[in-house]
């Protein structure tokens, strides 16, 4: 079923891609270079859903101890971890033509440098323990504290001045930006969400067959 | 009245997939020992652990009456090496009770009062850690590998004092791979 | 006043984890100078931030292994099958380490801060910062080494970096506060408000965190 999703998602992301890139106009301003907002902007936007994703799963592992959320976690800590950094490359390229440098300590940059790096933090630790459900309890504490910390990250950086432009797409306000390009950002986001759903889903599914080896139905199904 | 002090239903348990032991069922009154056998790593001291409440059980319910006064010594013996016999003894709040200085005669230990842990014999240790159980106040006395390292003497006077709490009404755990010659029912892990 | 005692007993004969981390502190501060070239009004630039991510890295090393040595032994387990209110006991734990660490780095803090900025009032200033950030940065840890029980602390550093962030760039926005004498008060008091709250939850959560450690 899920490669279904994967394939339309795909179909509708290179779609996107290829209108946004290859027939939209030049922005006023950035020029050509905007035209990256077609990764970046999904890619940045999916980071932090992610990591929310991650606690919804890690509380419900936490009160209800049902086992699927915690494969879930596990899935989707590596993914959540590419994409970061996808958002963090994605703008690095975009930073170089439109502000002059790959990287600015800059609020929204740095609190991202951040999520990548609690990313990281939570892969190593699940790695570290043999004890697997030990291992998914730990793992699931520290994802629900980090998730109590990044609005805290994201608000004390927020202190600094930033170089970065605010959003362009909210969803209370009329977005600020040109219908031409609305569409296939739109889209584009929408394909990328599928993709990153259908790796998850595949992930998780890696994470299941591993951890439940030994149960007949795995046999049966394999 | 009702004696019984633990009372265990279909306990399973198993880490990462693999299971340990399967649907156990015991209970244990007042006055009774329960000596829980069976090769390495059959889940004996896993067993000990559940019973304790510190590693849930995957399967099955447990009740332990009476959960906060429990006697507990394990394969750790909760020493500090580099704290002194006295200040361990402090560590457990032990070090004014009336009965302690004729256990440590009996142990040898008194001369060996201001002697810093970690330069004390493994069985030494094990007599100090031992001193805890014999001090204590508790319905409940959970032993995981008691005689272990122990002497003739030393393994002679734990299992009187043992037999004694028994009679006074006192209910008590304990694992060892030997016979220990105290009448107690018998569960064995295989 | 039972676990104070004992804690402090503990600690007092411990010396390498006692005395250990305030050392380091003391020889980052003296290192400091000696990088910089000797005119003193560069000195002061960048003083401030390596305080605080001195005081940061002491903190880290002062509870690399709080639980380490009770948890090997066996402690841990006599605790909680004995006490009823574990968080209360880490509670007490984390305060013994602050008052026995923390404080004094703080004293350190305020006589580095006057020798180097020659400025009695922002150093007097500063003190109360440092008391609170080490207290924050203490207890953000003991979660930190908590989570790595037995794993190095290495990893128990990558978990908790990323959550003592927001407290340094408080730190940094309250040294700018006190040097042009504005808004330092509210800066204090937000440190001051999140310390409660950490003071209050980190001992519940470390407290799960050990417990799923023993299972």
């Amino acid at each position: 079923m899920y490669k279904y999703i994967f394939y339309f998602s795909l179909f509708i992301y290179i779609f996107s891609l290829v209108w946004g890139v290859l027939f939209t106009q030049e922005d006023f301003v950035q020029g050509n270079s905007f035209r990256i907002i077609y990764l970046h902007v999904p890619a940045s936007f999916l980071s932090q859903s992610i990591y929310a994703a991650m606690a919804i799963s890690s509380v419900i592992y936490l009160i209800w101890r049902v086992k699927l959320s915690a494969y879930l976690i596990l899935a989707m800590a590596p993914i959540g971890a590419l994409v970061t950094f996808l958002a963090l490359f994605s703008g690095s390229v975009w930073g170089i033509p439109t502000w002059g440098t790959w990287w600015q300590w800059d609020a929204r940059i740095t609190s991202t440098l951040i999520l990548f790096i609690m990313y990281l933090g939570l892969i190593s630790l699940h790695n570290s323990f043999s004890n697997h459900e030990k291992a998914d309890k730990l793992l699931s504490w520290l994802v629900i504290v980090g998730f109590v910390n990044i609005p805290i990250i994201k608000k004390s950086v927020d202190w600094w001045s930033t170089l970065h432009q605010s959003a362009s797409i909210t969803l209370t306000d009329k977005p600020t930006i040109d219908p031409s390009m609305l569409y296939p950002l739109i889209g584009s986001i929408i394909g990328f969400f599928g993709i990153v759903i259908c790796l998850i889903i595949i992930s998780s599914k890696v994470q299941i067959f591993k951890r439940e080896k030994t149960k007949s139905w795995i046999k049966d199904y394999v | 009245m009702n004696t019984e002090l633990i009372k265990a239903e279909n306990i399973s348990f198993k880490i990462n997939e693999n299971r340990l032991f399967h649907n156990l069922t015991f209970s244990l009154n007042k006055g009774e020992a329960l000596h829980i056998t069976g090769s390495n790593g059959s889940g004996k001291s896993t067993l000990i652990r559940i019973i304790l409440g510190i590693t849930p059980q995957s399967k099955g319910s447990i009740m332990i009456i009476n959960n906060n006064n429990i006697c507990y010594l394990g394969h750790k013996n909760a020493l500090k090496g580099y704290l002194s016999v006295i200040d361990n003894l402090m560590l457990h709040g032990l070090n004014n009770h009336k009965d302690l200085n004729y256990y440590l005669e009996k142990l040898d230990l008194i001369k060996f009062l201001d002697v810093v842990v970690a330069n004390l014999s493994f069985g030494q240790q094990k007599k100090l850690a031992l001193l805890r159980v014999f001090l204590n106040d508790s319905d409940l006395i959970i032993l995981d590998e008691p005689f272990v390292g122990l002497d003739k003497d030393a393994h002679d006077f734990v299992k009187n004092f043992l037999l004694k709490e028994l009679e006074t009404g006192k209910a008590i755990v304990y694992t060892s791979h030997i016979d220990c010659e105290i009448e107690s029912k018998v569960l064995n892990l295989q | 006043m039972n676990v104070f005692y004992l804690e402090y007993l503990k600690l007092k004969k411990k010396t390498r984890h006692w005395i250990g981390p305030i050392i380091v502190f003391i020889l980052i501060m003296i290192a400091y100078p000696l990088t910089v070239e000797f005119l003193e009004k560069d000195l002061e630039k960048g003083f401030y931030s390596l305080l605080w991510i001195s005081i940061l890295l002491s903190m880290m090393l002062a509870t690399e292994d709080i639980f380490l040595e009770d948890y090997n032994d066996g402690t841990l387990e006599q605790t909680i099958i004995s006490i009823s209110s574990f968080p209360f006991l880490i509670a007490k734990k984390i305060f013994i380490y602050w008052f026995m660490i923390g404080i004094p780095i703080s004293l350190f803090s305020f006589l580095f801060s006057l020798g180097i900025t020659k400025n009695l009032n922002i150093s007097l200033l500063v003190f109360p910062f440092a008391m609170i950030c080490s207290y924050i940065f203490l207890n953000l840890f003991v979660f930190g080494s908590a989570l790595s029980l037995n794993k190095g602390s290495v990893l128990g550093a990558i978990i908790t970096m990323p959550l003592a962030l927001p407290v340094l760039i408080v730190l940094g926005k309250g040294v700018i506060a006190i040097q042009f004498g504005i808004n330092y008060l509210e800066l204090l008091l937000l440190l001051l408000g999140s310390l409660s709250i950490i003071i209050t939850s980190v001992p519940f959560i470390v407290s799960y965190i050990i417990k799923a450690h023993l299972e």
